[in-house]
């Protein structure tokens, strides 16, 4: 008798089937490559701005660069929803620790800020 | 257990039903023979009380509202109780053993039309009949505002008039129950509405507040509420709360400026409603017409949106044509999913009655009728009542309860505005007729003059305060609404030719602004909002906006205002230092022999530490130059389509503030901000272009964006900036592109 060897061969096999996780916008989505780094790299070359008499023009530019990068980094959110959950992300730790540096980065040294005042 | 709906089904047991029913039918009835005459039954006195025992002990007593519905099912308020009054008042006054009917019928409405409203403490059975009895409640004040050609509501008071005649002194306790019975139901009858959520009857129009305001004003009932709120001190002294409730479900929700134009003003802005509610439509139209397709449903276009990398998106339907921005927003508006965690907190059901924040229309009778009654009350039972009111709350006397401080704060800062109001339209009266403003005696502030004390102040601070801690919202609305009133009505008075009233004024605005809880309190009302709802936000940025200018032009003209600040924490911890130190010089040790010493340590510490300094209005003005507040005002701005000129206004005035006076536009910097401004001037959905405000919104934006783009130039970091909320540490950076040189030492 097969089943009192205890080989567990009658036995159901249960066959849980594991739901895909779905895509989140969190802080590793927000670092990584398509993320901010991409957003700083391409901001200099795209980001051209007509200045004074077209200011709304501008903005929309502007509104429309932030709009694209976020439907290749996080597709099936809307803009506002999506910019809603990257203000939040900045309140955490790493990210605030990340902006500070993207700050830092680009503040003149501190030897180099007394001559240039003076 | 599960129960199959059908005629089976009983909600009620039938034995109660049997009995009450008997109770009914054995009331009374109309005459066969003569059938539109009501025939009392010949006990029908012992029915009534006997159905009021039931009322008592059966529904009371078990904490049940079955007898309740039951007389509802019987049809005994609208069958027996109303034609018993109309009888009583059409030619049985005389008769006594009629008048003690009348006066059990009167026993009876009270507690049916008393408002059943949801709470926390409500049973399976309360669940089940609360909304059939809202709903028999409403037709309960159709037919006493509207019974065949009777004054109902006169027939009420006329019941109690004997009570209100005796002098309180020799007035028995029934007497006063009498007189309470009545405004009781006065107040029920205020009170009673449609409820949205139910389906009308068509009940709307008959028991709308205007049909409610026009019925007391036909039938007396608001020449007994002036009687008794102008003597209330002396002849009515338990009475106040009841009338002070009857005053608020009479006015909340009304809108005070539409109340106080004249007959053509109000015509010509009827008029002007109608053309500039047509023009509206038209601008939606043209709108719409605009981005319309111009060929059929089903013409197919498609687009290809390029992008980086040799990526493209397709967008379809005709309107992407015209432009990018239309394609872009497309692409944006097809998407579906929605951002989880933002569940709105369903509407707190408890407030149905008491809610303010909801606008009432009146007709144009009901109008003048309020108006009527309004400056009535103004001129005679506005000082009493209030005075009474306030004390009986300070008091925490039995008949108030938890509701009736804010039916005070509400009701107070609505009478202020409608006195105001009524000042303003007065001095146009005046120059339109001619006069020379000097012949005319000024009127001084008399009439409004008993919550403009130190009393009034002291508990609406106290009041405020405990709302604040205790997450009280509608209370807190309230309070902010009140004083926000008393701040424009003292601010009025400064302008005042009498110079009593001036310096008055002078005196009252040291008092409110002497205290820095008072302005820090304001501060934390407006950093604190979240969820609070539209009433609560409109509240907070008023007062923030009226208080902010006041205390402006007040420290200006007042260049040494002291205020008195409290520093508890800190001088406790100096002390403690000087301990640990253990070289005290002699005040310190003085200081901390006295805080081991105290008892009660707290009250010594805060009462010590407290002093006076010399206040500086622009280090306050840049307390409201942060994020949340921020926040609070774009929050409030992004319903910019529903708001009025004045409120646009507060807002504009709010960030105008904060980018140019205070130098802080990189609090601004952020893209859904932005995304906002953008839209409100460019659309889609954008303000009306032809209102004046818009105008002033435009250069606002502009300038804005203008910095903006500037700034991003110089400072490349803004680029990852505009994502976030800015950090403290580096705002100062971002918004002068080098580091604070000195750092304050307090």
């Amino acid at each position: 008798d097969p089943t009192s060897l205890g080989l567990g061969l009658d036995e159901e096999v249960k066959v849980t089937k594991q739901r895909r996780p779905n895509p989140k916008l969190d802080e590793a989505r927000l670092l990584s490559q398509p993320g901010i780094p991409k957003l700083r790299r391409t901001a200099k070359q795209k980001l051209r701005f007509k200045g004074k008499g077209h200011e709304f023009q501008d903005a929309e530019r502007l509104l429309n660069f932030y709009q694209l990068w976020l439907d290749d980094l996080f597709p099936r959110a809307k803009f506002a929803d999506g910019l809603a959950i990257i203000e939040k992300l900045g309140h955490t730790k790493r990210i605030q620790t990340m902006r500070k540096e993207w700050i830092e980065e680009e503040k003149p040294k501190p030897f180099y800020d007394r001559t240039n005042t003076e | 257990e599960v129960t199959s709906v059908g005629q089976d089904v009983q909600v009620i047991d039938p034995d109660v039903r049997m009995h009450v029913y008997s109770l009914v039918t054995a009331l009374g009835g109309f005459n066969g023979a003569d059938a539109d005459r009501y025939m009392l039954g010949d006990d029908a006195l012992s029915c009534l009380r006997d159905i009021r025992r039931w009322l008592k002990l059966y529904d009371q007593r078990n904490n049940r509202m079955d007898v309740v519905r039951c007389l509802g099912e019987a049809n005994l308020v609208m069958g027996d109780i109303l034609p018993i009054l109309s009888i009583w008042w059409n030619n049985g006054q005389n008769s006594k053993h009629l008048t003690r009917v009348a006066l059990a019928c009167l026993e009876l409405l009270v507690p049916l039309t008393w408002p059943a409203e949801y709470h926390s403490q409500m049973t399976a059975n309360h669940h089940r009949h609360t909304p059939y009895i809202q709903q028999i409640q409403v037709q309960y004040k159709r037919g006493v505002l509207r019974y065949g050609g009777s004054n109902l509501l006169r027939a009420v008071i006329r019941i109690a008039l004997p009570s209100m005649a005796i002098p309180r002194s020799e007035r028995e306790s029934r007497d006063e129950g009498i007189l309470k019975l009545m405004l009781y139901f006065l107040r029920n009858v205020a009170i009673i509405t449609t409820n949205e959520r139910l389906a009308a009857e068509g009940d709307e129009e008959e028991t709308s507040r205007s049909a409610t305001i026009n019925a007391f004003q036909d039938q007396d009932a608001f020449a007994l509420i002036l009687t008794m709120c102008s003597n209330v001190a002396e002849d009515f002294n338990q009475q106040d709360i009841v009338l002070l409730e009857i005053l608020f479900h009479i006015i909340k929700g009304v809108n005070v400026d539409k109340l106080f134009l004249n007959e053509d003003e109000r015509k010509a802005q009827r008029s002007d409603e109608l053309s500039q509610l047509l023009k509206k439509e038209n601008q939606v139209k043209r709108e719409y017409a605009k981005n319309a397709p111009t060929r059929h449903g089903r013409f197919g276009t498609m687009i290809w949106v390029k992008r980086d990398e040799h990526k493209v998106s397709t967008v379809s339907g005709q309107n992407i044509l015209r432009d990018d921005q239309a394609s872009l927003q497309k692409m944006d508006e097809s998407k579906k999913w929605k951002r989880p965690g933002r569940t709105r907190r369903n509407k707190d059901e408890t407030v149905q009655y008491n809610d303010f924040n909801t606008p009432v229309h009146l007709s144009l009778l009901a109008t003048k009728n309020l108006r009527t009654f309004v400056e009535e009350f103004l001129d005679s039972g506005f000082n009493p009542l209030f005075t009474h009111v306030r004390k009986a709350i300070e008091r925490e006397a039995e008949r108030v309860s938890a509701i009736n401080a804010r039916q005070f704060f509400y009701t107070v800062g609505w009478f202020l505005e409608a006195e105001r109001a009524r000042r303003a339209r007065q001095a146009i009266q005046r120059k339109r007729d001619g006069k020379n403003t000097k012949d005319v005696e000024p009127d001084s502030f008399g009439l409004v003059a008993s919550v403009l004390n130190q009393e009034t102040f002291i508990s609406l601070n106290r009041g405020m305060q405990s709302s604040l801690d205790n997450k009280e919202w509608d209370d807190l609305t309230a309070q902010m609404r009140c004083f926000t009133q008393i701040l424009l009505t003292v601010q009025e008075m400064t302008f005042s030719p009498l110079e009593e009233d001036q310096e008055i004024a002078d005196n009252i605005q040291n008092r409110i602004f002497y205290e820095e809880t008072t302005h820090d309190r304001v501060l934390s009302i407006v950093r604190g909002y979240k969820d609070q709802g539209f009433g609560y936000l409109d509240a907070a940025t008023e007062l923030s906006h009226v208080f902010l200018r006041m205390l402006e032009r007040y420290s200006k003209t007042n260049a040494d205002l002291q205020i008195r600040s409290k520093r508890r924490a800190k001088k406790r911890k100096k002390g403690e230092a000087a301990q640990s130190a253990g070289q005290e010089d002699g005040e310190g040790e003085a200081e901390n022999e006295e805080d081991v010493n105290s008892e009660d340590e707290d009250l010594i510490d805060s009462a010590q530490v407290s002093k006076e300094r010399a206040f500086d209005f622009k280090r306050f003005a840049a307390k409201f130059c942060n994020q949340s507040c921020v926040n609070t005002f774009v929050e409030f701005t992004s319903f910019y389509r529903e708001l009025n000129s004045e409120q646009l206004k507060r807002a504009h005035r709010y960030f105008y503030r904060i980018a140019f006076k205070q130098e802080m536009t990189t609090l601004l910097f952020r893209l859904d901000i932005i995304s906002l401004f953008h839209r409100m001037i460019k659309g889609p959905g954008a303000m009306e272009s032809s209102k004046p405000i818009y105008k002033e919104w435009e250069e606002l934006v502009r300038q804005i964006l203008r910095r903006l783009t500037k700034k991003i130039d110089q400072r490349p970091a803004l680029i990852t900036e505009l994502l976030f909320s800015k950090m403290n540490s580096t705002i100062y950076y971002l918004e002068f592109g080098h580091e604070r040189q000195t750092m304050s030492t307090a």
